[in-house]
């Protein structure tokens, strides 16, 4: 079983991203979105290893370059994430 | 695929005008939803009493209109609407409170709806906080 | 077969009615005899700690409700090793303590999860 997390909380100022990244899967994957997009700056998630998507409006918005590390995603390919996965874990 | 869609947040935050959006994205790919069950601030995305500013998106009219046009089962949980004051006429006229601020197309019911919901579909998707 | 649910809480309890609601998920998936486990994770923990007073901040004790898991057929209850030992705490005799990796493991399992 694959997971997604989706992460929308800003790994500066909390400590989801933390939690997401002890606790998840080899096969699992992340979605940054809102002001998760900032873990684009993250050096953790980086080095982690696990496949790492973000919603394209928020990465505009908030102009942050995409690293080669990670996939930006439109919300139809956030609906297709959420299908290729097993289950979402939204950390609310 | 049939999609259960959980909202925990207000409609002027980013996460609530994100579940519309993608929401909408299920659709339009030809998806199902079964259910959106608003829990928790969610039931602040189903007031009907919001004014919002000219210059900004109202996410809450905009859920209206979405759960309208596609005749969608909006569910808005009692217990956490009851506790952040978003009442239906009927649940108004039992306490005694001044003002309405739900109406169709949301309906008010328990936690069980949103178990019934995750039964009932292929994929939960949870949306709340910023 | 019922679809199986996790519930995540990770909120200290009287941060405001996070916890409570968590557990109102689990009661109401109990009540309907659906295959649910809890895992408090990260401050909700914290929900776990012994001689809370609950009325000294005029906040309903959640107790009685983690009490109620085991009445509602809710048996699968869990704590994070590592966020008790963050936060000074000895494992609760009322939820088994997972480590990282079988949570990781845990989460796998269920069919959704809920992370309030």
């Amino acid at each position: 079983m694959s997971t997604l997390h989706v992460l929308s909380h800003s790994p500066f100022t909390d400590s989801r991203l933390d939690s997401c990244l002890r606790l998840c899967g080899r096969e699992d994957a992340i979605l940054l979105c809102g002001d998760g997009a900032y873990g684009l700056h993250s050096p953790a998630l980086r080095t982690k290893g696990v496949k790492v998507f973000v919603l394209a409006e928020d990465m505009q918005a908030r102009n942050l370059p995409l690293p080669d590390w990670a996939d930006s995603v439109d919300y139809p390919g956030f609906v297709q994430l959420s299908i290729d996965y097993d289950k979402v874990n939204t950390w609310l | 695929m049939k999609f259960a869609i959980a909202l925990y947040s207000a409609a002027h935050t980013p996460s609530s005008r994100r579940a519309l959006l993608f929401a909408q994205a299920a659709l339009a790919g030809g998806h199902e939803i079964v259910r959106l069950f608003f829990y928790q601030d969610g039931v602040y995305s189903a007031s009907n009493n919001i004014v919002a500013p000219q210059d900004e998106q109202d996410i809450a009219h905009q859920w209206r209109e979405f759960v309208s046009q596609h005749q969608l089962d909006g569910v808005v949980c009692i217990a956490a609407a009851l506790r952040r004051g978003v009442l239906n006429a009927e649940e108004a006229t039992r306490y005694q409170r001044s003002a309405v601020n739900l109406e169709a197309p949301w309906a008010l019911s328990g936690l069980g709806q949103l178990h019934d919901a995750i039964q009932g579909a292929d994929r939960l998707i949870c949306f709340g906080g910023p | 077969m019922s679809k199986s649910l996790l519930v995540i809480s990770r909120q200290a309890p009287w941060s405001g009615p996070s916890a409570r609601e968590a557990l109102d998920i689990v009661l109401a998936g109990g009540a309907f005899d659906l295959p649910i486990g809890l895992l408090f994770l990260d401050d909700g923990v914290f929900q776990l700690a012994p001689h809370q007073d609950a009325k000294a901040v005029q906040q309903k004790d959640l107790g009685a409700n983690l009490q109620a898991l085991g009445l509602f057929g809710i048996d699968d209850v869990f704590a994070c090793s590592h966020s008790l030992a963050e936060r000074g705490l000895t494992p609760p005799a009322s939820a088994q303590p997972l480590g990282n990796e079988d949570i990781c493991r845990l989460i796998d399992r269920y069919d959704q999860v809920i992370t309030l």
